[in-house]
């Protein structure tokens, strides 16, 4: 039966996405994202609730990733971004972080101390314009580069590192008023 | 406080939460994978795919006249419909047959076709695919083009396996279908061509029109084209007397074969530029059975020239009709 067919050509799927392996992609990069809006966000099952919109946004576009023209921590947290956006339209910007339980590998004392200062850096991070707020969410959160944090908001890259700087340095100040450990 | 204090709040996610999502990503590759296949009929093909596949497997000619060289050409012209037994892929699924591997194992890649990959314009696409594109003039209320996908050529080899031929067949419990052993290693050559997608959205619906030139199938000479048509449809569930008439009336070096489960589906030719063009339309149930909102899914595919087109979107066929015969 020659008339027939160009089956891979008619019906390609997910084989022929490309050679990207999603779940190494997945496991690498959901804990950025993750970190991303718990940077952002004022509870541990907010930041999974949007952390899942993302993954579930990025699954459902993944066939219109292109590589040569982002990372994918890049392209991620792009969709991150705009999940976070969505998320403070619709609900009134939250205490961010401060409420999360510590890190399982702490011992009960640590996690308390580190449960207080997250509380009080929350509390800060709180008193910061939108933007800065986002951009230490990329930095500190996601773990981002300047470069890509630039190619995400449009600044350029000197720019962030300038404004990461001085928002850092503001926030050191302010956590010396407030008797945060040095 | 320095950036590593500041740093030191991560946390890793929690490995329940992790599984979750990632068994949620899954379910949603099978839930809509479908309706965002590139080609159109992606909900009423892909449970059909297996059984295109093994028609086609079947298809493959002597390796003797293999060795005299590709000079056998199948392009389109015509797509006709093939209803599929049910039962044929309930047999697949129970017979545990691995045939993702199974048929992986024959497809080399020759050159990967890359994409999909959008472009700004159609103008764009079609600079870099060197089509004259066509469009559809009218459109379903509401919708307007959305996006433009591009596919990049490609080409890939399919190489029997006698053996596992006759696997596919004894799961299929067709007993009376010999594989020729001449068929071991013979090898079928595709060309794919660049493909353009024109997504046209209206909310969450999203009709896609594509085309492209016809993909080239390179075929060994001195094939009984009809006696293996016989033979595919025979697996795809038709009795030996139904096959011998069917593939009678079939041009099998330019016909397209499209399997159509024989439940929850149905198709009938239909008008289109240029001649006869094929719609089939299918119910695509909720994965939860308890849960309503399943939805009808329609694709038309019509040949013109050495083009062939198609357009997929949701509802019962008006509207994907309707697009088809204002392309142009």
């Amino acid at each position: 039966m020659a008339g027939v067919r160009p089956l891979e050509w008619l019906l390609p799927q997910a084989a022929r996405r490309g050679e990207l392996d999603w779940e190494a992609v997945y496991r690498e990069e959901m804990p950025r994202v993750f970190n991303f809006f718990r940077y952002r966000v004022a509870d541990r099952a907010t930041a999974e609730d949007l952390t899942s919109l993302t993954f579930e946004k990025a699954w459902r576009a993944r066939d219109r990733y292109r590589r040569d023209r982002a990372r994918t921590a890049t392209w991620l947290l792009a969709i991150a971004r705009n999940v976070a956006r969505d998320h403070f339209r619709k609900n009134r910007p939250e205490v961010p972080i401060g409420e999360g339980e510590a890190a399982s590998h702490d011992s009960p004392e640590a996690a308390v101390l580190r449960q207080d200062d997250f509380a009080r850096l929350s509390a800060l991070l709180d008193e910061l314009p939108e933007r800065n707020r986002g951009l230490l969410a990329l930095k500190y959160g996601a773990g981002a580069t300047n470069r890509a944090i630039a190619k995400l908001t449009g600044l350029s890259e000197s720019n962030v590192g300038t404004i990461l700087h001085r928002v850092v340095t503001a926030l050191r100040s302010r956590w010396e008023e407030i008797g945060g450990k040095p | 406080m320095n950036d590593d204090f500041l740093s030191g709040f991560r946390e890793d996610p929690r490995p329940e939460f992790t599984q979750k999502l990632w068994d949620r990503l899954q379910t949603i590759d099978a839930d809509e994978k479908a309706p965002r296949a590139w080609w159109p009929g992606g909900p009423l093909l892909v449970g059909a795919t297996l059984l295109a596949l093994i028609v086609s497997m079947v298809s493959l000619p002597p390796v003797r006249a293999a060795a005299r060289g590709f000079l056998d050409l199948f392009r389109v012209k015509r797509f006709a419909a093939v209803p599929v037994d049910p039962e044929r892929l309930a047999r697949l699924r129970e017979g545990k047959l691995d045939l993702k591997t199974l048929v992986g194992e024959q497809v080399e890649i020759l050159t990967p076709a890359t994409g999909p990959e959008v472009v700004e314009t159609p103008e764009v696409a079609a600079q870099v695919t060197g089509l004259v594109l066509k469009r559809p003039t009218t459109l379903p209320r509401d919708a307007a083009l959305a996006e433009v996908r591009l596919r990049h050529p490609g080409a890939f080899r399919i190489t029997l396996d006698a053996a596992k031929l006759e696997e596919l067949a004894r799961v299929l419990g067709v007993t009376d279908v010999a594989i020729p052993p001449e068929w071991d290693r013979a090898a079928v050559e595709v060309q794919a061509p660049p493909v353009v997608a024109m997504a046209y959205r209206r909310g969450d619906d999203e009709f896609v029109f594509l085309q492209a030139r016809s993909p080239v199938v390179k075929l060994p000479e001195g094939v009984n084209l009809v006696r293996l048509g016989e033979i595919g449809l025979e697996m795809a569930g038709m009795s030996a007397e139904e096959a011998r008439i069917f593939a009678r009336t079939i041009d099998w070096r330019s016909t397209v074969l499209v399997p159509v489960p024989a439940e929850g589906a149905n198709f009938r030719e239909v008008e289109v530029p240029g001649g006869r063009g094929l719609l089939v339309t299918s119910y695509r149930r909720p994965k939860d059975g308890a849960r309503p909102g399943g939805r009808w899914q329609s694709v038309v595919l019509w040949s013109e020239g050495d083009h062939v087109f198609g357009i997929q979107g949701p509802g019962n066929g008006a509207e994907v009709l309707e697009m088809a015969q204002s392309v142009h």
